[in-house]
């Protein structure tokens, strides 16, 4: 039991990395407390599943193409909500709430357009077959998640390090004002962020969506509170920190509702967030892109 | 909090002109038209006015029609209490059918019974909801009555052990699981484990790994359609196979639960006052007629829906009058013939009667009944 | 005195409304309170659920009166805004907000968790004892405590923390004690309106305390501005009135709540009621 356990645990932990790595992002390099992601992840979702059903696209096709639509409606949103705060005292503040108010009313036009009802993508989309090995099974929507995870945290980390963007990226993390004086189109360059982590969150609203066959408005609201652990334990704006903290993450979960009370898989949650941040604000992994006040 | 509201402003802004002729008899229903719950509220607001149309078509009390005014609470319990008050305050009704949830008939039943407003709930299946106070009926079997059939059900199969699983943050699915337990005992089956699970979450494999080590013979579960269909799927791709039987509380039995999960809810059985293909006088009619003006099959809720419909509207009709004391008093002799099947009331004001409880099992995606 | 009939069916009708203004408006005081410090802690739901708990507890169980169940409600809170406080104060801006949701989601998995409570199911039948009268002169009490705080050289600091933390430092303010009074002022408020809430709605459930009612009270001080204590307050009030005056149109009510808060930050930063106290120059 314990090894399935293991791999139910790295399996949860995968996913809530995927989700908050767009949620990292634009936290740590624009600094804000975007509500509206939750949003961008229930989007792709329903894009991909619009694809496959009315349209019969692939999954293969439908990935990638939701994954830039959800990119392409993030870049539309924030650049909606957010330059108009971001030389305010109160950024930090305003964007929570500006993208609160948005998030509220996103969802419930997306319900009332689209209904409440959970939807799934067609029977067959990904093959529901399983690998067992040693009586421990892994399906391919799972084998997907695991390997996105890893793959997208590694793109990220080489586009930060290796790129021109990232490097402006960077910098407008680090200095925003600096970054303007030195040459860098700041607009342009959020637009950019805007968009790597509402097609991250897209990303992974359509993969979790695929493994969880539950899509729905509302799906990416619930994401959000273990978005909020992962990202403060793996340090803000940090991805290789958040696939670390939401494999740890997960692997506690599973354990403690393994091993000691599956009511209590909630609260260790939070109560490992509330700790890290008491005894380590900038987050238990690496050093965080961002500077701390 | 959650947004609790209300009108003054309102009452000054959009002075209600709800009454449509003096004559009219004003009724209420308080459902969740809104929000991520609003899937069941709509369902039986269907109901209630497919009904509505037939019985105004002769009218009560001598050709008058009935009124309905149905109020939204967005799944919350304040803005259920706002409803009511409103229903109660503004709009004079006479009785009021709904709310959706027992969580929201907690915190309105007190109020329309202080104001000795009959109020008959459709669709809340908590212990405790009837003792609020005399004017509180409901047409909704307990899950108490419901749960015994079904375990029933599954020992006739060989079922000796079981394990349960519910929705922890959930009014609904904690009182369903309390009586599931209950009635686990008294029918003398071993519960090997009992685990948890937040009503939004996802992932159920911890849980789930954990109850397939145990090799109960059967899995209850007491949870809402969204959460048990992710359970089911789950446990499919966990290797769960048709050994294993699960049993759904009333939160199961909805025709979604086919519609998400698909071949994983195949084998699940589930107690029910109501199916599709039910064999009394007028439910081929009803499904006929539900599925000509929605273009859908009707579930569970429309069904309850539209016998309470009915059923108030003949309380009222006895009643002889537009008072509320009076059309309680009609409604405690209720003596019914509906799609559900015959009905009374208890002296507690709940169903007289759970002889009208079919079993059904998931085939195919779809509910039959269980042979 | 006798209340015509006319208006005693208006105060029933909306008296669950008009309770909730006046405990909505000191839950928007809570929020101002720190926010008037430059604080962002999201714990007033978490301190509202502590009062609300507490306070049921000591009516249903030990039978107190409401005269001393009200004072009590406010013990739990406090001890727990000193337990967070001395830790958490340290931490600045969205880390401090985060950490009161971190706290408030432990709250409700204890009490969700916690069968004597009820779990899930929360508590029933709470007696009733929260009078109107109680309510608006406890919402009265605090304003106008709040205004002379305010118009006082407490007030003065207050500001300048609010500016500038670091500034305020050097210029010998205290700024970590009087982060650490106006959290406890905000539980003190909170826990009021928690206890206040439970023994008006007869029963209480774990959600009511969570994440959503944590942003919703920030809302309320966000939307009214915080130049001046009446400004949260009138931002509670529209808030609460605003689903009721949109009740004829469910489908896009929660639509157009969010959209007006939107259209309130960007196009109206200080809030709608945005302006400032008055107060003799330094």
């Amino acid at each position: 039991m314990l090894a399935q356990q293991m791999v139910n645990g790295v399996l949860l932990g995968a996913t809530y990395a995927l989700f908050a790595l767009g949620f990292t992002l634009i936290f740590g390099v624009l600094r804000v407390i975007n509500l509206t992601y939750g949003f961008y992840f229930s989007a792709g979702a329903f894009i991909a599943l619009y694809l496959t059903r009315v349209l019969g696209l692939n999954i293969v096709l439908a990935l990638p193409l939701g994954t830039i639509a959800a990119g392409l409606v993030a870049v539309a949103m924030d650049s909606l909500l957010l330059p108009r705060l971001r030389h305010r005292r109160t950024a930090e503040l305003d964007s929570l709430m500006v993208t609160l108010g948005a998030v509220l009313a996103l969802y419930s036009i997306m319900t009332a357009w689209l209904g409440p009802d959970i939807r799934r993508f067609p029977p067959g989309t990904i093959s529901a077959d399983a690998l067992e090995i040693l009586g421990v099974r892994l399906t391919a929507a799972e084998g997907l998640i695991l390997l996105a995870s890893f793959v997208l945290v590694a793109a990220l980390m080489a586009l930060m390090k290796f790129t021109r963007l990232g490097l402006a990226i960077r910098a407008l993390a680090e200095k925003p004002d600096a970054a303007g004086l030195m040459g860098i189109n700041v607009p342009a360059t959020s637009r950019i962020v805007s968009f790597l982590s509402g097609a991250l969150a897209g990303a992974g609203g359509i993969l979790i969506g695929l493994n969880f066959n539950a899509i729905q408005p509302y799906m990416g609201e619930s994401m959000m509170l273990r978005g909020f652990v992962v990202i403060i334990v793996g340090g803000m704006g940090d991805s290789r920190g958040a696939l670390v903290a939401g494999l740890a993450l997960g692997i506690i979960e599973v354990l403690t509702a393994g091993y000691i009370d599956s009511g209590l898989k909630e609260t260790v949650a939070f109560a490992i967030l509330v700790v890290v941040l008491w005894t380590r604000p900038q987050g238990l992994f690496g050093r965080a892109v961002g500077q701390r006040a | 909090m959650k947004r609790r509201t209300l009108g003054l402003l309102a009452a000054a802004l959009f002075a209600t002109p709800v009454l449509a002729q003096a004559q009219s008899v004003p009724v209420g229903a308080i459902e969740i038209l809104s929000g991520p719950n609003a899937a069941y509220g709509i369902a039986i607001k269907a109901g209630l006015e497919l009904a509505l149309d037939e019985v105004n078509v002769k009218g009560v009390l001598g050709g008058r029609k009935i009124a309905l005014t149905v109020e939204d609470s967005a799944g919350s319990p304040d803005q259920a209490v706002n409803a009511a008050r409103k229903l109660i305050g503004r709009d004079k009704v006479v009785a009021i059918i709904g709310p959706t949830i027992s969580g929201e008939m907690f915190r309105v039943g007190p109020v329309t019974n202080e104001r000795k407003v009959p109020t008959l709930g459709t669709s809340t299946t908590a212990n405790g909801i009837t003792d609020i106070g005399p004017y509180i009926f409901r047409t909704s079997l307990p899950e108490s009555d419901v749960i015994p059939v079904t375990l029933k059900a599954a020992m006739a199969r060989g079922v000796k052990t079981i394990a349960l699983m519910y929705a922890n943050d959930d009014a609904f699915s904690k009182s369903g699981f309390d009586v599931m337990k209950a009635a686990a005992e008294k029918a003398g089956l071993k519960i090997i484990d009992i685990e948890s699970f937040g009503q939004k979450d996802s992932d159920f494999s911890a849980q789930l790994t954990k109850i397939k080590s145990l090799k109960p013979d059967a899995v209850g579960i007491s949870a809402l359609v969204e959460p048990t269909s992710g359970v089911l799927l789950q446990a499919r791709q966990l290797g769960f196979g048709q050994e294993t039987l699960f049993i759904g509380g009333n939160g199961a039995n909805s025709p979604k639960l086919g519609a998400i999960a698909g071949a994983a809810a195949d084998g699940l059985i589930v107690g029910s006052p109501w199916f599709i293909g039910k064999e009394t006088d007028g439910n081929p009619a009803f499904v006929a007629a539900f599925k000509a003006r929605y273009n859908k099959d009707p579930d569970q809720f429309a069904a309850q829906a539209y016998d309470a419909m009915k059923i108030m509207a003949i309380a009222i009709d006895k009643a002889g009058a537009v008072d509320s004391e009076k059309v309680t008093a009609a409604l405690a002799k209720t003596d019914f013939k509906g799609v559900m099947g015959p009905f009374q009331f208890t002296d507690h004001r709940d169903p007289a009667t759970a002889a009208g409880v079919v079993v059904l099992t998931m085939k195919d995606g779809k509910f039959v009944i269980l042979k | 005195m006798t209340i015509p009939g006319w208006l005693d069916d208006f105060l029933w009708t909306y008296q669950t409304l008009i309770h909730d203004l006046g405990i909505n408006g000191l839950l928007a005081l809570a929020m101002y309170v720190v926010l008037a410090v430059g604080q962002l802690s999201l714990g007033q739901a978490a301190f509202m659920g502590l009062g609300a708990y507490s306070g049921a507890l000591l009516s249903m169980k030990l039978h107190w009166p409401f005269a001393l169940v009200l004072p009590a409600s406010c013990v739990a809170p406090v001890l727990f805004a000193l337990a967070i406080g001395v830790p958490t104060l340290r931490l600045s801006g969205v880390y401090l907000a985060i950490a009161t949701i971190g706290l408030g989601e432990v709250l409700r998995s204890v009490y969700i968790n916690w069968d004597y409570v009820g779990g899930a199911l929360g508590l029933n039948g709470i007696p009733e004892r929260a009078e109107t009268w109680m309510i608006f002169s406890l919402l009265g009490v605090a304003l106008l405590a709040l205004f002379l705080v305010g118009r006082s050289r407490f007030g003065r600091a207050m500001e300048a923390m609010r500016e500038d933390a670091t500034a305020a430092a050097a210029m010998g303010i205290n700024v970590r004690r009087y982060h650490l009074m106006a959290l406890v002022t905000s539980a003190i408020l909170a826990g009021l309106a928690g206890s206040l809430g439970a023994h008006e709605a007869d029963f209480i459930s774990p959600g009511e305390y969570g994440f959503e009612p944590a942003v919703t009270i920030l809302s309320f001080a966000l939307l009214g501005g915080i130049g001046n204590p009446a400004a949260p307050v009138a931002g509670a009030w529209f808030l609460t009135l605003l689903p009721e005056m949109m009740r004829d149109l469910p489908e896009i009510r929660l639509a157009l709540n969010g959209a007006i808060i939107v259209l309130a930050v960007l196009f109206l930063p200080r809030g709608l009621f945005g302006w400032r106290m008055k107060r003799r120059a330094a």
